[in-house]
């Protein structure tokens, strides 16, 4: 008999830290990678021929000794494939065909028995170009003096919500106009005039981007990839080269670390590209550890020019953002970044005047696409440290001026939209708290400097209007269950995180639950991209429905056995229980074969399958010249960030001794992934905040690998760090969640510039935040000799 | 190109090589012998992802040429387990949630194993000190380092 | 812009078995052989098309190369096989030459520092070798089989520029000999990189100090930095300055100065001049200061 209490006696997977279930593989050293998947004698091996300049006219390009080589099985070029690639402005083509517009970027490529003959035949390709003049920087690069970039600007195709302006290098102008700043300036007691240069960092996954094509003899192609957004991919490469998505397979096994690197299409392009040139051979390109640092994916640099008033009480009244961002010789991706930066412009303060021009402009540097926290981490290391000076000239202890500022449920934010109900409140309270916001912050010794700094952040999934997800769940004959996904397990614990959901939604063991991966767009349900920390929210939203769909099925079907109503009917531990007549059956009895009527009359129900789906369709368009609208994103995960720090008088260097990273993420349905995801972007923003910086020297990348590019190691985050989140639930999430995985990572410069500023006086007019950087500036201002 | 043969036993395996000369030991170990859970992240002895053990000692495998091996004893990530069974540092990354991406993870056992046979009871700046080659992108070390000191332990 | 290869070039390997053999040969592939032991600097530049090589010369399978060796009357011998960490955990290092412990044991990481050699630190002659100081500051003394036989090299002779030495075609360096240091003589080395540890200095500082009895401060110094000059450089002005006058704060702080004086660092990518000349000079009296109140004891 069934157990009617066994429904609250069994534990919810959600909310529960459950391990997670890529985790044996991945220890064991099974786990599948694209760069493991074995094919096989006929592999090609690709490399790609380069740009060695940043800006110039490619006059001629001659493969022909290079075709001739013994064990070239391919060489291509820019014109065998005319058509424009990228996922908002199409700007890019799969290999440069009358320009080079970065140093790095691909002019032609070969695929080769082996890489060692693969560069051979590099050497081989005879390439002459005509310089043109470089731009490097943003603001010179938007002024009518500036040479263009993309002279055939206005040819190109982009969606109705990027505005790029023919004739110029900008690619976006993103505006908002809220209220009048210009009538709130008089008004304000206090104002604080900033400008912050924010340099290029790389995302640096540990593995680098890999992808392997193959075309077989009708035609058909597939593209195994490293990939957050096998969907994109298809779908891109398919329209560039004229062919129906339906005729790309993506594949895409675990992924070695994304942050937004392995999103849209990059690289991918090119095998696919070369495939198509020796059908039935494979062909793999791994990009080394340099080639990742400056030939794909970077963050774009920033030029932010904010000023922000308050009134005497500290009250913020108006703010006027101005901001360059170096978008690259492509900006494709980075279009939207300019858009996501102009819209969350405010950052979660309350302001009642807003002028913010988000402006994103072509250069010669590395292409910027999408980075963790997607302009976030950016528009806050210039917006926060700028409130910082704010709340000092007012003279009110930071986070009262925090939290007097932040936004609150209700308030209308710079777009015009209102804001839900958040934590941010709390958020701040918890990171003050952790890092003893109040105690005395005595040095460790005479030469030591000691300072704490707090900032907030906020983020909001930055997609088009209609970015959806999928997904199925179906029973096998012992009642276990497959889930079928188009999200991508990256790291952050989406596979884990969605056997929970269904597992919960369905009312069967987290254990009983697997996740049908690798996700192949020829199997799985489509999902739009793994970016935007938006897989826990909308993917776990389209995953709920379809177990809630497939216990519909089952329980319909049993009711009917039963003569019940499948409302007196449930699913616990994967058993259909009745809590009227507490008859029971195992999902197992069921789920492939349904349930016979009585004295064998026939048949009920047959083989399981739910779906669901999540779209949200409630996001509306914003006015091109205010930046107003309804509804200018789906919802905001907010937070804080907080540092306790010293810094050695004889060498700058910074020594953290506390801190503390406060999240609002609606409801946490695993604790442990979610400190973890707070933990590891906590550190990647630390990392940027003190060691990261793509050093451009006349569009060359200086330290294009890990001797010269330093992130952080584990002696450096030697340092207590609390995680306490915050859970004030998502309206439209599933169980209340909503997205975390970017957030951590947006705040962290800013409070450690503000925890330097409260040592030192100084404020650095960017990251990172290096001891050389800090050590001459205490020499500078007479606070050492 | 020559080749080189080479007599090396890889986790208790004795395998016959033949190795391009300028093959290393991390390309051996993924292409000959696909033994793919060692993992390349850089090919300049940066990163750490290609450590494996030789005779008993972590090495960056990119840094090592395959024909300078003969006679010599690798163990790689996937000879960590022991009949089925995990190792101590397996369990305990998998008990503090140090996995991620888990392409470093194999790269991080490895050394974490050779630490803790060369120093049973280390401290946390020691542990931190034996993993400043491997590095780590997605957990910020945090459940990495308390997984080798849950090792310890055990 | 550079490409790096994503694995090594086509090469080949050679493991001679006598010195002859490897001098031989190094001598008649004169520009496109090179002897290796970690390899931890010739593959990177190999990868980089920076060293274009047809050989590799392994000199690990010589046995001379393996000799690790203290003697209480000459000295510490340390073979061109002996990794970085069996040094910085060798007892007669460490107890007899604890600089020599300390540097070693401050390169890269663990990994690197099983492959990674002093012999090989040394050859690859860049300014930012972290052993290179302490084996000058030792007096350490280069020997060298060549065509024409065994030669010593004093250390203090021994670079030319950066990755330039006075290694002829043929040579093999076999060991570096290390002579018994003075009596009561304690060193340190401080090395300031990006990160907390395991990166390549901005610069490094090595000091070694001793009681001297015909020194007018009654102490001798031997200060060598690293990555201020093209070449390992030692600052004689500042020992002179710690020789000549009794030894107090302000005395440290002036040899301190005079090393910031006497160098001439550049701007690159790891760091500034100008910081790189108050590193010094902050990281020259931090050293002295610690290495005398252990002496002076």
């Amino acid at each position: 008999m069934a157990n009617v209490k066994s429904k609250e006696q069994s534990s919810s997977p959600i909310g529960a830290n459950l391990p997670r279930n890529d985790v044996y593989e991945k220890v064991t050293g099974i786990a599948t990678f694209t760069d493991d998947i074995q094919f096989g004698g006929k592999l090609l091996y690709a490399r790609v021929k380069r740009s060695p300049y940043p800006h110039a006219l490619i006059k001629k390009v001659d493969v022909s000794k290079a075709r001739a080589f013994p064990g070239v099985k391919a060489v291509i070029v820019g014109t065998d494939f005319p058509n424009k690639i990228g996922l908002y402005l199409k700007d890019k083509n799969i290999l440069a065909i009358d320009r080079v517009r970065f140093i790095g970027e691909p002019v032609a490529a070969v695929a080769a028995v082996s890489n060692e003959i693969a560069m051979k035949a590099l050497d081989l390709i005879d390439v002459e170009y005509e310089q043109l003049e470089p731009i490097f920087d943003p603001e010179y690069g938007a002024s009518e003096k500036a040479p263009l970039i993309h002279p055939k600007l206005g040819e190109y195709s982009w969606p109705n919500f990027i505005f790029p302006k023919p004739g110029t290098n900008i690619a976006n102008h993103f505006k908002i106009q809220k209220g009048d700043v210009e009538a709130a300036w008089p008004k304000c007691a206090h104002i604080v005039e900033k400008t912050f240069r924010i340099p290029h960092i790389q995302h640096v996954p540990i593995e680098t981007h890999v992808a392997v094509a193959l075309q077989d003899e009708k035609g058909k192609i597939t593209l195994w990839a490293s990939s957050q957004s096998p969907f994109a991919q298809r779908a891109l490469i398919a329209e560039s080269l004229g062919i129906s998505p339906t005729d790309i397979r993506v594949i895409a096994p675990f992924v070695g670390g994304g942050f937004g690197s392995k999103a849209g299409v990059t690289m991918e392009a090119i095998p696919v590209a070369l495939a198509t040139k020796c059908k039935g051979y494979p062909v793999k390109l791994l990009l080394t550890r340099e080639e990742e640092f400056y030939t794909n994916f970077v963050r774009q640099g920033l030029v932010i020019h904010v000023k922000v008033g308050c009134d005497k009480d500290g009250k913020l009244l108006a703010l006027k953002n101005l901001m360059y961002w170096d978008g690259g010789g492509s900006t494709e991706y980075g279009v939207n970044v300019t858009r996501a930066g102009g819209y969350s412009s405010s950052g979660p303060y309350d302001i009642p005047n807003v002028r913010t021009d988000s402006i994103c402009v072509y250069t010669n540097h590395p292409i910027g696409g999408a980075y963790r926290g997607f302009g976030m981490s950016e528009l806050h290391t210039g917006l926060d440290q700028a409130m910082d000076e704010l709340a000092e000239a007012v003279g009110i202890d930071k986070p009262t001026f925090l939290k007097m500022n932040g936004v609150k449920e209700g308030e209308t934010l710079d777009t015009g939209m209102k804001m839900h109900a958040n934590g941010l409140t709390q958020c701040i309270d918890n990171v003050a708290k952790a890092i003893h916001w109040d105690e005395p912050k005595t040095p460790s010794s005479p030469n030591k400097l000691r300072g704490r700094g707090i900032a907030i952040a906020w983020k909001a999934p930055a997609m088009p209007p209609n970015a959806g997800s999928s997904a199925w769940v179906e029973l096998a004959e012992d009642g276990h269950v497959t889930v079928g996904v188009g999200g991508q397990e990256i790291g952050q614990g989406t596979f884990t995180v969605m056997a929970q959901m269904a597992a919960a939604a369905l009312g069967v063991p987290y254990e009983h639950v697997r996740i049908a991966g690798p996700v192949d767009t020829q199997y799985s349900p489509y999902e739009w991209q793994t970016v935007a920390s938006r897989l826990t929210w909308s993917m776990g939203n389209a995953i709920r429905a379809a177990a809630l769909d497939a216990r519909k099925q089952i329980l319909d079907i049993v009711a009917e056995a039963w003569h019940e109503k499948p409302e007196d009917l449930d699913i616990v531990n994967g058993v259909v229980v009745s809590y009227k007549s507490e008859n029971e059956t195992s999902l197992k009895n069921i789920a492939i074969y349904g349930m016979p009527k009585e004295n064998d009359q026939g048949w009920i129900g047959g083989p399981i399958i739910g779906r669901g789906t999540f779209m949200p369709t409630y996001v509306t368009g914003l006015d091109p010249e205010t930046g107003q609208g309804t509804r200018s994103v789906v919802h905001y995960t907010v937070g804080c960030e907080g540092l306790d720090i010293e810094i050695d008088k004889d060498t700058g260097k910074i020594t953290v001794l506390n801190a503390a990273a406060s999240f609002d993420v609606g409801h946490a349905i695993n604790p442990t992934l979610v400190k973890a995801q707070i933990e590891g972007g906590f550190v990647q923003g630390l990392s940027s905040a003190m060691f990261e910086e793509i050093k451009l020297k006349q569009g060359v990348m200086t330290n294009p690998s890990f001797v010269d590019y330093r992130i952080a190691t584990a002696p450096d985050v030697d340092f207590p760090l609390e995680t306490p989140y915050v859970e004030v639930p998502q309206d439209d999430g599933p169980w209340g969640a909503r997205g975390i995985g970017e957030h951590p990572m947006v705040p962290t410069i800013a409070a450690l510039g503000n925890a330097i500023y409260d040592a030192t006086k100084i404020r650095l007019p960017g990251p990172p935040y290096s001891a050389e950087k800090i050590y001459l500036a205490l020499l500078d201002k007479g606070i050492v000799e | 190109m020559a080749l080189q043969q080479i007599t090396i036993t890889v986790n208790d395996l004795v395998e016959v090589v033949d190795v391009p000369h300028n093959m290393t030991l991390l390309q051996m170990l993924r292409e000959k012998l696909s033994l793919t859970g060692t993992k390349n992240g850089c090919t300049a002895g940066e990163c750490g992802a290609c450590t494996v053990l030789m005779n008993g000692e972590p090495v960056n495998s990119c840094m090592v040429l395959a024909a300078e091996c003969d006679g010599a004893k690798i163990t790689t990530v996937e000879g960590l387990a022991r009949d089925g069974k995990l190792s101590k540092v397996q369990e305990a990354i998998i008990k503090t949630g140090g996995v991620q991406c888990g392409f470093c993870t194999p790269g991080m056992l490895i050394s974490a194993t050779a630490l803790l046979d060369r120093n049973p009871h280390p401290t946390e700046q020691e542990i931190r000190q034996a993993i400043v080659g491997n590095l780590c992108r997605c957990t910020g070390y945090v459940r990495i380092v308390e997984a080798i000191k849950e090792a310890a332990k055990a | 812009m550079i490409n790096p290869h994503p694995g090594l070039p086509e090469l080949q390997y050679f493991r001679p078995g006598t010195l002859a053999e490897a001098s031989k040969f190094l001598a008649e592939h004169e520009d496109t052989s090179r002897p290796f032991s970690g390899g931890t600097d010739c593959f990177v530049r190999l990868r980089d098309g920076i060293l274009k090589l047809d050989y590799l010369v392994d000199v690990k399978g010589l046995k001379e190369t393996h000799e690790f060796s203290f003697d209480a009357k000459k000295g510490l011998t340390i073979g061109a096989a002996i990794t970085m960490n069996r040094i910085a955990s060798n007892n007669d290092v460490v107890n007899h030459y604890p600089v020599l412990a300390e540097a070693a044991g401050s390169v890269a990481s663990y990994q690197l520092r099983n492959r990674a050699t002093v012999i090989g630190n040394i050859c690859n002659a860049s300014p930012a070798g972290d052993t290179i100081g302490a084996c000058i500051v030792y007096d350490g003394v280069l020997n060298v089989h060549g065509i024409s036989g065994f030669r010593q090299i004093p250390l203090n002779s021994f670079f030319l520029a950066p990755g330039k030495t006075v290694l002829k075609p043929g040579d093999v360096v076999v060991s570096i000999s290390l002579p018994i240091p003075p009596d009561h003589s304690f060193g340190v080395y401080k090395k300031l990189g990006r990160n907390t540890i395991g990166d390549l200095s901005i610069v490094g500082v090595t000091v070694l100090g001793y009681p001297q009895k015909d020194s007018a401060s009654g102490y001798g110094f031997r200060i060598a930095l690293a990555s201020v000059a093209p070449v390992p450089f030692e600052a004689h002005k500042a020992e002179a300055i710690l020789a000549k006058s009794k030894i107090s704060d302000e005395v440290i702080a002036e040899a301190a100065k005079s090393a910031m004086d006497e160098i001439n660092p550049i701007d690159d990518v790891r760091g500034s001049a100008r910081y790189r000349k108050y590193m010094v000079r902050n990281l020259t009296r931090e050293a002295i200061t610690e290495v005398w109140s252990s002496i002076s004891k």
